[in-house]
Protein backbone atom coordinates (compact mmCIF):
# COMPACT_ATOMS: atom_id res chain seq x y z
CA UNK A 1 0.00 0.00 0.00
CA UNK A 2 2.63 2.11 1.31
CA UNK A 3 4.68 1.46 -2.24
CA UNK A 4 1.12 1.86 -4.57
CA UNK A 5 0.91 5.73 -2.51
CA UNK A 6 4.14 6.79 -3.61
CA UNK A 7 3.81 6.04 -7.29
CA UNK A 8 0.21 7.68 -7.05
CA UNK A 9 1.94 10.60 -5.68
CA UNK A 10 4.44 11.04 -8.14
CA UNK A 11 1.08 10.13 -11.09
CA UNK A 12 -0.73 12.83 -9.29
CA UNK A 13 1.34 16.07 -9.83
CA UNK A 14 3.74 14.87 -13.10
CA UNK A 15 1.87 14.13 -15.78
CA UNK A 16 1.72 16.63 -18.20
CA UNK A 17 -2.37 17.83 -18.42
CA UNK A 18 -3.13 19.06 -22.16
CA UNK A 19 -5.96 21.24 -20.05
CA UNK A 20 -2.88 23.29 -19.20
CA UNK A 21 -0.45 23.49 -16.59
CA UNK A 22 -2.98 26.50 -14.61
CA UNK A 23 -6.11 24.05 -14.61
CA UNK A 24 -6.03 24.63 -10.83
CA UNK A 25 -5.19 28.49 -11.51
CA UNK A 26 -8.23 28.15 -13.58
CA UNK A 27 -10.75 26.54 -11.76
CA UNK A 28 -9.65 29.32 -9.00
CA UNK A 29 -10.19 32.18 -11.08
CA UNK A 30 -12.87 31.37 -11.93
CA UNK A 31 -14.24 30.39 -8.42
CA UNK A 32 -13.68 33.96 -7.65
CA UNK A 33 -15.33 35.47 -10.03
CA UNK A 34 -18.31 33.68 -9.97
CA UNK A 35 -18.82 34.16 -5.93
CA UNK A 36 -17.94 37.76 -6.46
CA UNK A 37 -20.46 38.03 -8.86
CA UNK A 38 -23.04 35.92 -6.87
CA UNK A 39 -22.44 37.69 -3.86
CA UNK A 40 -22.66 41.09 -5.83
CA UNK A 41 -26.55 39.82 -6.93
CA UNK A 42 -27.08 37.77 -3.76
CA UNK A 43 -26.16 40.72 -1.16
CA UNK A 44 -29.04 43.17 -2.80
CA UNK A 45 -31.96 43.82 -0.57
CA UNK A 46 -34.12 42.91 -3.32
CA UNK A 47 -32.75 39.31 -3.40
CA UNK A 48 -32.89 39.34 0.58
CA UNK A 49 -36.43 40.37 -0.04
CA UNK A 50 -37.82 37.67 -2.42
CA UNK A 51 -35.57 34.73 -1.10
CA UNK A 52 -37.25 35.77 2.02
CA UNK A 53 -40.65 35.62 1.22
CA UNK A 54 -39.90 32.21 -0.84
CA UNK A 55 -38.95 31.19 3.20
CA UNK A 56 -41.96 32.04 4.31
CA UNK A 57 -44.37 31.14 1.83
CA UNK A 58 -42.83 27.50 2.50
CA UNK A 59 -42.61 27.37 6.48
CA UNK A 60 -46.34 28.35 5.84
CA UNK A 61 -46.88 25.81 3.46
CA UNK A 62 -45.02 23.05 6.00
CA UNK A 63 -46.79 24.29 9.06
CA UNK A 64 -50.54 23.86 6.59
CA UNK A 65 -49.47 20.75 5.88
CA UNK A 66 -48.31 19.42 9.17
CA UNK A 67 -51.47 20.85 11.17
CA UNK A 68 -53.22 19.07 8.55
CA UNK A 69 -51.45 15.73 9.02
CA UNK A 70 -51.83 15.83 12.46
CA UNK A 71 -55.92 16.20 11.91
CA UNK A 72 -55.70 13.42 9.53
CA UNK A 73 -53.84 10.86 11.81
CA UNK A 74 -55.93 11.90 14.76
CA UNK A 75 -58.83 10.98 13.45
CA UNK A 76 -57.17 7.93 12.34
CA UNK A 77 -56.08 7.21 16.03
CA UNK A 78 -52.34 7.21 14.84
CA UNK A 79 -49.11 9.26 16.67
CA UNK A 80 -48.11 12.00 14.52
CA UNK A 81 -44.85 12.85 14.30
CA UNK A 82 -44.30 14.94 17.48
CA UNK A 83 -45.81 12.27 19.35
CA UNK A 84 -42.49 9.93 18.25
CA UNK A 85 -40.23 12.48 19.02
CA UNK A 86 -41.61 12.75 22.52
CA UNK A 87 -41.24 8.92 22.57
CA UNK A 88 -37.97 8.56 21.39
CA UNK A 89 -36.97 11.06 23.97
CA UNK A 90 -38.30 9.43 26.84
CA UNK A 91 -36.51 6.28 25.27
CA UNK A 92 -33.20 8.28 25.14
CA UNK A 93 -33.71 9.82 28.52
CA UNK A 94 -34.12 6.32 30.11
CA UNK A 95 -31.04 4.65 28.09
CA UNK A 96 -29.08 8.18 29.43
CA UNK A 97 -30.34 6.78 32.93
CA UNK A 98 -29.32 2.86 32.38
CA UNK A 99 -25.80 4.43 31.22
CA UNK A 100 -25.65 6.11 34.62
CA UNK A 101 -26.66 3.58 36.78
CA UNK A 102 -24.56 1.09 34.84
CA UNK A 103 -21.71 3.04 35.04
CA UNK A 104 -22.11 3.74 38.90
CA UNK A 105 -22.71 -0.38 39.35
CA UNK A 106 -19.13 -0.76 37.65
CA UNK A 107 -17.86 1.67 39.66
CA UNK A 108 -19.08 0.19 42.82
CA UNK A 109 -17.75 -3.30 42.08
CA UNK A 110 -14.26 -2.62 40.52
CA UNK A 111 -12.50 0.97 41.52
CA UNK A 112 -10.48 1.77 38.29
CA UNK A 113 -6.99 1.49 37.80
CA UNK A 114 -5.10 4.58 38.84
CA UNK A 115 -3.73 6.14 35.53
CA UNK A 116 -0.44 7.29 35.80
CA UNK A 117 -1.12 11.49 35.03
CA UNK A 118 1.69 13.43 33.87
CA UNK A 119 3.38 15.69 35.98
CA UNK A 120 2.06 19.22 35.38
CA UNK A 121 5.35 21.06 35.70
CA UNK A 122 6.25 21.96 31.68
CA UNK A 123 7.94 25.16 31.20
CA UNK A 124 7.84 26.84 27.67
CA UNK A 125 10.50 26.46 25.68
CA UNK A 126 13.29 29.11 26.53
CA UNK A 127 13.77 31.54 23.80
CA UNK A 128 17.62 31.69 22.58
CA UNK A 129 17.70 35.34 24.13
CA UNK A 130 16.79 34.48 27.39
CA UNK A 131 19.18 30.75 27.16
CA UNK B 1 6.17 19.53 -41.69
CA UNK B 2 10.24 18.59 -40.63
CA UNK B 3 11.75 21.37 -41.86
CA UNK B 4 9.28 24.07 -39.97
CA UNK B 5 11.81 25.00 -36.74
CA UNK B 6 11.00 24.31 -33.23
CA UNK B 7 9.70 27.46 -31.77
CA UNK B 8 7.66 28.49 -34.25
CA UNK B 9 4.61 27.41 -32.05
CA UNK B 10 3.39 24.32 -34.57
CA UNK B 11 3.35 21.51 -31.94
CA UNK B 12 5.06 17.96 -32.87
CA UNK B 13 3.37 14.90 -33.70
CA UNK B 14 5.20 12.87 -31.19
CA UNK B 15 4.55 15.61 -28.46
CA UNK B 16 0.84 15.79 -29.08
CA UNK B 17 0.59 11.73 -29.60
CA UNK B 18 2.67 11.60 -25.87
CA UNK B 19 0.01 14.11 -24.29
CA UNK B 20 -3.17 12.75 -25.54
CA UNK B 21 -1.51 9.33 -24.41
CA UNK B 22 -1.16 10.85 -21.07
CA UNK B 23 -4.38 12.60 -20.86
CA UNK B 24 -6.35 9.48 -21.44
CA UNK B 25 -4.46 7.36 -19.45
CA UNK B 26 -5.01 9.73 -16.80
CA UNK B 27 -8.49 9.83 -17.15
CA UNK B 28 -8.81 6.33 -16.90
CA UNK B 29 -6.51 6.09 -13.67
CA UNK B 30 -8.67 9.12 -12.34
CA UNK B 31 -12.14 7.04 -13.30
CA UNK B 32 -11.18 4.33 -11.77
CA UNK B 33 -9.60 5.80 -8.57
CA UNK B 34 -13.22 7.90 -8.39
CA UNK B 35 -15.55 4.27 -8.61
CA UNK B 36 -13.28 2.78 -6.05
CA UNK B 37 -13.42 6.52 -3.45
CA UNK B 38 -17.19 6.31 -4.30
CA UNK B 39 -17.90 2.76 -2.43
CA UNK B 40 -15.23 3.86 -0.04
CA UNK B 41 -16.50 4.04 3.86
CA UNK B 42 -16.29 7.54 5.10
CA UNK B 43 -12.79 8.89 5.65
CA UNK B 44 -12.03 7.91 9.26
CA UNK B 45 -11.04 11.43 11.63
CA UNK B 46 -11.03 11.88 15.14
CA UNK B 47 -8.26 9.55 15.58
CA UNK B 48 -5.93 10.56 18.45
CA UNK B 49 -6.86 8.48 21.37
CA UNK B 50 -8.98 10.84 23.52
CA UNK B 51 -12.04 9.70 26.42
CA UNK B 52 -15.37 10.97 26.60
CA UNK B 53 -15.26 11.81 29.81
CA UNK B 54 -19.24 13.44 30.23
CA UNK B 55 -22.13 13.80 27.78
CA UNK B 56 -25.41 15.49 28.68
CA UNK B 57 -27.98 15.87 25.22
CA UNK B 58 -26.17 17.59 22.51
CA UNK B 59 -22.85 18.16 24.98
CA UNK B 60 -20.01 16.20 24.92
CA UNK B 61 -16.82 16.60 26.74
CA UNK B 62 -13.52 14.58 25.73
CA UNK B 63 -10.06 14.03 27.34
CA UNK B 64 -7.57 13.19 24.92
CA UNK B 65 -4.56 11.30 26.04
CA UNK B 66 -1.76 13.23 26.98
CA UNK B 67 1.28 12.57 24.83
CA UNK B 68 4.04 14.19 26.84
CA UNK B 69 5.50 12.66 30.07
CA UNK B 70 5.10 16.46 31.51
CA UNK B 71 2.55 18.87 30.74
CA UNK B 72 1.69 22.40 31.34
CA UNK B 73 -0.09 23.00 34.83
CA UNK B 74 -2.98 24.75 32.97
CA UNK B 75 -5.41 22.17 31.14
CA UNK B 76 -7.23 23.72 27.77
CA UNK B 77 -10.56 23.19 26.75
CA UNK B 78 -11.31 23.69 23.64
CA UNK B 79 -15.29 25.01 22.96
CA UNK B 80 -16.47 23.98 19.39
CA UNK B 81 -18.54 26.32 17.28
CA UNK B 82 -22.01 25.19 17.52
CA UNK B 83 -22.26 24.62 13.28
CA UNK B 84 -19.63 21.50 13.25
CA UNK B 85 -18.22 18.89 14.64
CA UNK B 86 -14.84 19.05 16.67
CA UNK B 87 -12.98 16.50 14.45
CA UNK B 88 -11.66 19.74 12.27
CA UNK B 89 -9.18 20.18 15.05
CA UNK B 90 -8.45 16.22 14.85
CA UNK B 91 -9.03 15.30 10.85
CA UNK B 92 -6.07 12.70 10.57
CA UNK B 93 -2.61 12.13 12.24
CA UNK B 94 0.18 14.76 11.15
CA UNK B 95 -2.89 16.82 10.48
CA UNK B 96 -4.30 17.50 13.76
CA UNK B 97 -4.55 20.71 15.64
CA UNK B 98 -4.88 18.69 19.04
CA UNK B 99 -2.35 16.20 18.02
CA UNK B 100 0.13 18.88 17.95
CA UNK B 101 -1.29 20.68 21.23
CA UNK B 102 -0.77 17.47 23.00
CA UNK B 103 3.03 17.08 21.52
CA UNK B 104 3.25 20.57 22.65
CA UNK B 105 2.88 19.16 26.31
CA UNK B 106 -0.81 20.66 27.06
CA UNK B 107 -3.73 18.69 28.42
CA UNK B 108 -6.35 19.08 25.85
CA UNK B 109 -9.82 18.80 26.87
CA UNK B 110 -12.87 19.49 24.00
CA UNK B 111 -16.49 20.57 24.16
CA UNK B 112 -18.18 19.00 21.06
CA UNK B 113 -21.69 19.22 20.30
CA UNK B 114 -23.55 16.14 19.22
CA UNK B 115 -27.04 17.15 16.61
CA UNK B 116 -29.43 18.85 19.06
CA UNK B 117 -33.11 16.80 19.63
CA UNK B 118 -36.06 18.40 19.05
CA UNK B 119 -36.56 17.75 22.86
CA UNK B 120 -33.26 20.36 22.98
CA UNK B 121 -34.60 22.90 21.05
CA UNK B 122 -35.50 25.32 23.95
CA UNK B 123 -31.52 25.80 24.54
CA UNK B 124 -30.85 29.44 24.68
CA UNK B 125 -27.36 31.39 25.42
CA UNK B 126 -27.78 30.82 29.28
CA UNK B 127 -27.59 26.89 28.50
CA UNK B 128 -24.43 27.17 26.24
CA UNK B 129 -22.58 30.13 28.50
CA UNK B 130 -23.80 29.71 32.45
CA UNK B 131 -24.61 25.44 32.24
CA UNK B 132 -22.56 23.51 29.90
CA UNK B 133 -19.28 25.54 29.59
CA UNK B 134 -19.19 26.57 33.63
CA UNK B 135 -20.26 22.35 33.73
CA UNK B 136 -17.25 21.19 31.24
CA UNK B 137 -14.99 23.18 33.47
CA UNK B 138 -16.15 21.69 36.57
CA UNK B 139 -15.81 18.20 35.20
CA UNK B 140 -11.55 19.46 34.09
CA UNK B 141 -11.10 21.16 37.38
CA UNK B 142 -12.07 17.18 39.05
CA UNK B 143 -10.26 15.24 36.47
CA UNK B 144 -6.96 17.93 36.71
CA UNK B 145 -6.87 18.82 39.75
CA UNK B 146 -5.92 22.33 38.58
CA UNK B 147 -8.31 25.17 39.36
CA UNK B 148 -7.45 27.38 36.27
CA UNK B 149 -8.80 26.30 32.55
CA UNK B 150 -7.58 28.06 29.24
CA UNK B 151 -10.43 28.19 26.90
CA UNK B 152 -10.05 28.43 23.03
CA UNK B 153 -13.02 28.95 20.87
CA UNK B 154 -13.40 28.67 17.69
CA UNK B 155 -16.33 31.04 15.64
CA UNK B 156 -19.32 31.06 17.86
CA UNK B 157 -17.38 28.33 20.18
CA UNK B 158 -15.20 31.54 20.62
CA UNK B 159 -18.82 34.10 21.23
CA UNK B 160 -19.77 31.67 23.61
CA UNK B 161 -16.24 31.86 25.59
CA UNK B 162 -16.34 35.53 25.32
CA UNK B 163 -19.92 35.18 27.06
CA UNK B 164 -19.10 32.75 29.83
CA UNK B 165 -16.20 34.69 30.37
CA UNK B 166 -17.20 38.11 30.36
CA UNK B 167 -20.64 36.75 32.70
CA UNK B 168 -18.03 35.36 34.58
CA UNK B 169 -15.08 37.78 35.54
CA UNK B 170 -13.56 35.95 39.12
CA UNK B 171 -13.99 32.62 37.61
CA UNK B 172 -11.24 30.21 36.75
CA UNK B 173 -10.45 31.43 33.28
CA UNK B 174 -6.79 31.81 32.72
CA UNK B 175 -6.32 32.70 29.13
CA UNK B 176 -8.79 32.92 26.23
CA UNK B 177 -8.08 32.62 22.68
CA UNK B 178 -10.47 33.37 20.03
CA UNK B 179 -10.22 31.77 16.74
CA UNK B 180 -12.24 34.17 14.24
CA UNK B 181 -14.67 35.28 16.65
CA UNK B 182 -17.18 37.68 15.77
CA UNK B 183 -18.21 40.17 17.78
CA UNK B 184 -19.15 43.24 15.61
CA UNK B 185 -22.35 41.52 14.07
CA UNK B 186 -23.69 44.46 11.98
CA UNK B 187 -20.72 44.01 9.61
CA UNK B 188 -21.20 40.67 9.02
CA UNK B 189 -21.54 40.75 4.83
CA UNK B 190 -23.62 39.10 2.94
CA UNK B 191 -25.61 37.22 5.97
CA UNK B 192 -26.44 40.24 7.76
CA UNK B 193 -27.98 41.34 4.37
CA UNK B 194 -30.04 37.76 4.46
CA UNK B 195 -30.80 38.42 7.85
CA UNK B 196 -32.57 41.70 7.70
CA UNK B 197 -35.45 41.85 10.13
CA UNK B 198 -37.45 44.02 7.31
CA UNK B 199 -37.66 40.19 5.64
CA UNK B 200 -36.14 37.66 7.93
CA UNK B 201 -39.42 36.49 10.23
CA UNK B 202 -37.00 34.29 12.35
CA UNK B 203 -40.08 33.83 14.65
CA UNK B 204 -41.91 31.92 12.00
CA UNK B 205 -39.09 29.83 10.86
CA UNK B 206 -38.12 28.85 14.85
CA UNK B 207 -41.78 28.47 15.41
CA UNK B 208 -42.34 25.96 12.46
CA UNK B 209 -38.97 24.01 12.70
CA UNK B 210 -37.95 23.45 16.45
CA UNK B 211 -34.83 22.73 15.37
CA UNK B 212 -33.02 24.21 12.30
CA UNK B 213 -32.15 21.20 10.04
CA UNK B 214 -29.19 20.56 9.21
CA UNK B 215 -29.51 21.13 5.36
CA UNK B 216 -30.29 25.06 5.94
CA UNK B 217 -27.64 25.64 8.42
CA UNK B 218 -25.26 23.93 5.44
CA UNK B 219 -27.23 25.88 2.70
CA UNK B 220 -26.42 29.22 5.13
CA UNK B 221 -22.98 28.53 4.62
CA UNK B 222 -22.91 27.20 0.91
CA UNK B 223 -24.99 30.11 -0.33
CA UNK B 224 -22.22 32.41 0.63
CA UNK B 225 -20.15 30.80 -1.57
CA UNK B 226 -21.90 29.21 -4.10
CA UNK B 227 -19.22 28.07 -6.62
CA UNK B 228 -17.15 26.26 -3.90
CA UNK B 229 -18.43 23.06 -3.73
CA UNK B 230 -18.51 22.41 -7.67
CA UNK B 231 -14.83 24.22 -7.41
CA UNK B 232 -13.68 21.60 -4.77
CA UNK B 233 -15.05 18.73 -7.00
CA UNK B 234 -12.93 20.23 -10.10
CA UNK B 235 -9.93 20.05 -7.56
CA UNK B 236 -10.93 16.65 -6.72
CA UNK B 237 -10.72 15.61 -9.88
CA UNK B 238 -7.53 16.95 -10.77
CA UNK B 239 -5.62 16.04 -7.88
CA UNK B 240 -7.27 12.40 -7.96
CA UNK B 241 -4.11 10.58 -8.10
CA UNK B 242 -2.68 12.64 -5.37
CA UNK B 243 -3.23 10.63 -1.74
CA UNK B 244 -3.00 13.11 0.16
CA UNK B 245 -4.82 15.36 -1.35
CA UNK B 246 -7.94 13.17 -1.68
CA UNK B 247 -7.48 11.78 1.96
CA UNK B 248 -7.65 15.85 3.17
CA UNK B 249 -10.81 16.38 0.82
CA UNK B 250 -12.79 13.70 1.82
CA UNK B 251 -11.97 14.22 5.97
CA UNK B 252 -13.01 18.07 4.54
CA UNK B 253 -16.04 17.29 2.62
CA UNK B 254 -17.10 14.67 5.40
CA UNK B 255 -16.71 17.36 7.89
CA UNK B 256 -18.89 19.67 5.83
CA UNK B 257 -21.41 17.33 5.34
CA UNK B 258 -21.83 16.54 8.84
CA UNK B 259 -22.83 19.84 10.08
CA UNK B 260 -24.79 20.29 13.09
CA UNK B 261 -28.98 21.17 13.44
CA UNK B 262 -29.16 24.11 15.62
CA UNK B 263 -31.83 24.49 18.64
CA UNK B 264 -34.48 26.98 17.52
CA UNK B 265 -34.26 29.42 20.84
CA UNK B 266 -30.60 29.56 20.19
CA UNK B 267 -31.17 30.57 16.35
CA UNK B 268 -33.58 33.13 17.77
CA UNK B 269 -31.88 34.80 20.60
CA UNK B 270 -28.41 34.88 18.37
CA UNK B 271 -30.19 36.48 15.68
CA UNK B 272 -32.02 38.59 17.75
CA UNK B 273 -29.89 39.66 20.46
CA UNK B 274 -26.46 39.71 18.44
CA UNK B 275 -27.43 40.04 14.66
CA UNK B 276 -30.04 42.46 15.26
CA UNK B 277 -29.18 44.50 18.12
CA UNK B 278 -25.56 43.59 18.38
CA UNK B 279 -25.30 43.64 21.71
CA UNK B 280 -21.86 41.72 22.71
CA UNK B 281 -20.67 44.57 20.33
CA UNK B 282 -22.43 47.41 22.44
CA UNK B 283 -21.69 45.51 25.97
CA UNK B 284 -25.67 45.18 26.16
CA UNK B 285 -26.20 41.54 26.29
CA UNK B 286 -27.84 40.18 29.31
CA UNK B 287 -27.19 36.01 29.67
CA UNK B 288 -29.21 34.67 32.50
CA UNK B 289 -29.83 38.02 34.32
CA UNK B 290 -26.05 39.24 34.05
CA UNK B 291 -24.47 41.97 32.18
CA UNK B 292 -21.99 39.94 29.22
CA UNK B 293 -19.96 43.21 28.94
CA UNK B 294 -16.52 42.32 27.04
CA UNK B 295 -14.79 45.41 29.33
CA UNK B 296 -15.22 42.80 32.32
CA UNK B 297 -12.77 40.30 30.62
CA UNK B 298 -9.24 40.87 32.39
CA UNK B 299 -7.75 37.73 31.57
CA UNK B 300 -5.22 37.36 28.67
CA UNK B 301 -6.32 37.49 25.35
CA UNK B 302 -5.20 36.44 21.90
CA UNK B 303 -7.52 37.10 18.94
CA UNK B 304 -6.40 34.85 15.62
CA UNK B 305 -8.25 36.13 12.85
CA UNK B 306 -8.10 35.11 8.89
CA UNK B 307 -7.30 37.80 6.07
CA UNK B 308 -10.15 36.07 3.92
CA UNK B 309 -12.54 34.61 6.08
CA UNK B 310 -16.09 35.26 4.50
CA UNK B 311 -18.33 33.66 7.29
CA UNK B 312 -16.40 35.95 10.35
CA UNK B 313 -15.10 38.61 8.07
CA UNK B 314 -12.61 41.35 9.04
CA UNK B 315 -14.95 44.05 9.62
CA UNK B 316 -16.57 41.49 12.29
CA UNK B 317 -13.77 40.40 14.12
CA UNK B 318 -11.48 43.54 14.35
CA UNK B 319 -12.87 45.25 17.33
CA UNK B 320 -12.65 42.68 19.79
CA UNK B 321 -9.38 43.55 21.72
CA UNK B 322 -10.25 47.28 22.04
CA UNK B 323 -13.60 46.13 23.17
CA UNK B 324 -12.34 43.52 26.29
CA UNK B 325 -10.75 45.01 29.33
CA UNK B 326 -7.50 42.58 29.42
CA UNK B 327 -4.26 44.39 29.46
CA UNK B 328 -2.54 41.16 28.05
CA UNK B 329 -4.19 40.89 24.78
CA UNK B 330 -2.79 40.46 21.30
CA UNK B 331 -4.03 40.11 17.40
CA UNK B 332 -2.97 37.70 14.80
CA UNK B 333 -4.08 37.81 11.21
CA UNK B 334 -2.80 35.33 9.32
CA UNK B 335 -3.64 34.51 5.29
CA UNK B 336 -6.27 32.11 4.82
CA UNK B 337 -9.83 31.92 5.38
CA UNK B 338 -12.05 30.57 8.10
CA UNK B 339 -11.75 27.35 7.72
CA UNK B 340 -8.07 27.26 6.79
CA UNK B 341 -7.09 29.18 9.04
CA UNK B 342 -7.50 25.90 11.75
CA UNK B 343 -6.94 22.86 9.73
CA UNK B 344 -4.75 22.20 6.70
CA UNK B 345 -1.42 22.93 6.08
CA UNK B 346 -1.81 26.81 6.15
CA UNK B 347 -2.98 25.89 9.61
CA UNK B 348 0.06 23.44 11.07
CA UNK B 349 2.36 26.38 9.65
CA UNK B 350 1.08 29.89 10.60
CA UNK B 351 -1.98 29.23 13.37
CA UNK B 352 -0.97 26.04 15.61
CA UNK B 353 2.76 27.51 16.40
CA UNK B 354 1.79 30.93 17.24
CA UNK B 355 -1.11 29.53 19.44
CA UNK B 356 0.81 26.91 20.81
CA UNK B 357 3.72 29.16 21.79
CA UNK B 358 1.13 31.98 23.38
CA UNK B 359 -0.20 29.21 25.47
CA UNK B 360 3.15 27.57 26.87
CA UNK B 361 3.64 31.54 28.14
CA UNK B 362 0.79 31.67 30.22
CA UNK B 363 0.26 28.49 31.59
CA UNK B 364 2.49 27.30 33.89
Amino acid sequence: MSEEKKTDKGAGSSIPNPMGQSFSGMVTEWERNFDAFANQVMGTEAYSQAMNEMQKAQLTYQKGVTDNMAQQLATLNMPTRDDVLQLAEAVRQLDRRMERIEDKLVLNDEPPAKRNKPARTRKPPQTPEES
Amino acid sequence: MSDIPSGMGVPNLEDLQGDVRDFVEQAIARGKKSVELANAPPQPVGLTPKETIYTRGTLRLYHYEPMCEEVYRVPVLLVMATTNKSYVFDLAPGRSMIEYMLKQGFDVYVLDWAPPTQAERGLTLKDYTQDFIPTCIEKIQKESGEEDVNIIGYCMGGVLSLIYAATNPDGPLKNLVCLTTPVDFHRMGISQVWNDPQYFDVDQLVDTVGVLSSGTVTQMFEMQRPAQRLAGQLRYWDNMLDDDFVESYRAMLRWGDETLPLAGEYVRETTKELQWGNKLFTGELIVDGKKAALEKIKVPLMSCVAEHDHLAPRGSTEKLLELVGSTDKEEVLLKGGHVSLIAGPNAAKRMWPRVGAWLADRSV
